[in-house]
């Protein structure tokens, strides 16, 4: 065991991190948006629209992530080339963008497919009584809804937002194939001059562990923060 | 005050409604009865327009519509002379009880913040639950939490409440605090119409007691007229069957009630 690489590697690894945080953070956070978009218009079933959403969220939940990664990074920038320089000639240097640009692009689609049934399932478990009591009482449907219904639906949410932000984290991992420099890229690329490719699988690990299990605990945090409402036979005394 | 003329209502082929007129004067408390399918539920739902009816007129005061062109704006302005007490509450379960009262006057009647909770506490005072304000609708009792369902409809200080089976989704031991309630509110003068399975309080609390059956107005009457000497054979068969003694040795189940006014036990 190479001491000296592992606790080298782990501090290199451990730089990447604003890296993978960033494709995390910046996927989940488009997604979440536009995931609520989507779930409204498949909970509204309204025209076009809809079978499109359908027809986009069945796609993305079923495609590997490997595969969207290698599609995306092997075929968008020639075809964007193609495209925008060829037919369109705006002289864009397309092979120059970030690939981490790609990454976040990915994996914001896989979240907003993803999001999407999430919320639409959450906004569903809120009795739409309430909406009624709502409106009779003069809250107009969008009040209502971000009054009323999001901070309800939230609530059921995030348990499954936090299993995504999750799954995209560790997916963040092979972002190392679109040559982007985070965590899991950073260390197989120092193991790959000293082959002590298990000291640097052993950092990876904890890297993830530790990024991980603080999502977690900060998901749990926040669970428990916007069930407050649940709290339940605490104060049933009196009448 | 409120006039309904020929309000029809089809499920599919189904008629529900077969052209309901009842009118209803200020002050009044309208109680609705009638078997499980009659239609009571559905009438009264759509006068709020919860589940806008087919077809009919409703007027309020000065204020005309027509059920089948209705826009959404005369809805809206029909709505804010109304107050709706549902079977199941319906509290926003995010919100406290103060919170679930103040909802309406604030945004819905846009009053001050430090007014509207005052008007709140008012409110919830009369219905026994002051000392509640600060609970989540899930960790109140049915009974309480349809006292704060009343609350929040009377604090909006509306023209006529409508009350659909407001005491059927509780346990027998509470229905008495919440039709106390509803008596007090009455009282006042507070207009009113109430779909009830509760024989007693009807007779007691109702000026005009409404029977219907089958998507049909069947019989109207005073509460003594109608229960002492109903007409119609059906309405002789319902009351026969819901059994008359029930309702003379149970006395006023109300009357059992554990709060009494603003006071909290």
């Amino acid at each position: 065991m190479n001491i000296s690489f592992l606790i080298h590697t782990f501090w290199l690894a451990i730089k990447a991190i604003p890296m993978t945080l960033l494709i995390t953070g910046a996927s989940v956070l488009i997604g979440l948006p536009l995931g609520f978009l989507l779930a409204w218009i498949k909970i509204k079933k309204i025209k076009i629209l809809y079978p499109l959403t359908i027809i986009y969220t069945s796609l993305m939940r079923a495609t590997p992530m490997v595969l969207l990664i290698l599609l995306f990074y092997s075929t968008l920038p020639s075809l964007l080339n193609v495209i925008l320089n060829r037919h369109l000639h705006l002289e864009i240097k397309i092979f120059d963008v970030n690939p981490a640009i790609y990454a976040i692009a990915v994996f914001a689609l896989i979240a907003v497919a993803n999001l999407s049934e999430v919320f639409r399932s959450a906004i569903l478990t809120v009795d739409p009584g309430q909406q009624e009591a709502a409106v009779m009482v003069g809250l107009s449907p969008l009040q209502t809804y971000y009054r009323i219904i999001v901070p309800q639906a939230l609530v059921s949410a995030i348990p499954n937002i936090g299993n995504l932000t999750l799954n995209i984290l560790k997916g963040t991992s092979l972002a190392f194939m679109m040559t982007v420099q985070e965590v899991t890229a950073v260390a197989k690329t120092a193991a790959a001059y000293t082959y002590d490719y298990t000291e640097a699988y052993i950092d990876i690990f904890i890297v993830y562990f530790i990024l991980g299990a603080i999502l977690q605990l900060g998901f749990k945090f926040l669970e428990r923060y916007l069930s407050r409402h649940k709290v339940r036979g605490t104060a049933r005394q009196g009448a | 005050m409120l006039k309904v003329k020929n309000f029809r209502k089809k499920y599919q082929q189904h008629e529900v409604l077969k052209g309901i007129d009842i009118e209803v004067d200020k002050g009044d408390v309208v109680a609705l009865l009638g078997p499980s399918g009659s239609g009571k539920t559905t009438f009264l739902r759509g006068l709020a327009f919860l589940t806008p009816g087919d077809s009919g007129h409703i007027e309020f005061d000065d204020q005309k519509i027509d059920i089948q062109t209705a826009t959404s704006e005369e809805i809206k302005q029909l709505r804010q002379k109304m107050g709706f007490v549902f079977q199941n509450f319906n509290l926003f379960a995010n919100k406290t009880a103060l919170e679930n009262v103040e909802e309406g006057l604030v945004i819905g009647r846009h009053i001050p913040k430090a007014q509207a909770k005052q008007k709140a506490q008012e409110a919830l005072k009369k219905v026994g639950l002051l000392d509640f304000q600060n609970q989540y609708p899930s960790q109140l009792s049915g009974g309480q939490a349809q006292r704060v369902g009343i609350a929040r409809a009377a604090a909006l200080n509306p023209e006529i409440i409508l009350l659909d089976e407001p005491t059927s989704a509780l346990d027998p031991e509470l229905v008495a605090d919440v039709l106390q309630v509803i008596k007090q509110l009455a009282d006042e003068g507070k207009t009113m119409i109430v779909v009830t399975h509760e024989m007693a309080f009807a007779r007691d609390v109702a000026d005009k007691v409404i029977f219907m059956d089958k998507g049909l107005v069947v019989e109207q009457n005073k509460p003594i007229e109608f229960f002492d000497h109903p007409k119609s054979p059906r309405l002789k068969e319902f009351l026969s069957r819901i059994s008359a003694a029930t309702v003379a040795h149970n006395g006023f189940e109300y009357e059992k009630a554990t709060i009494i006014g603003n006071k909290e036990s």
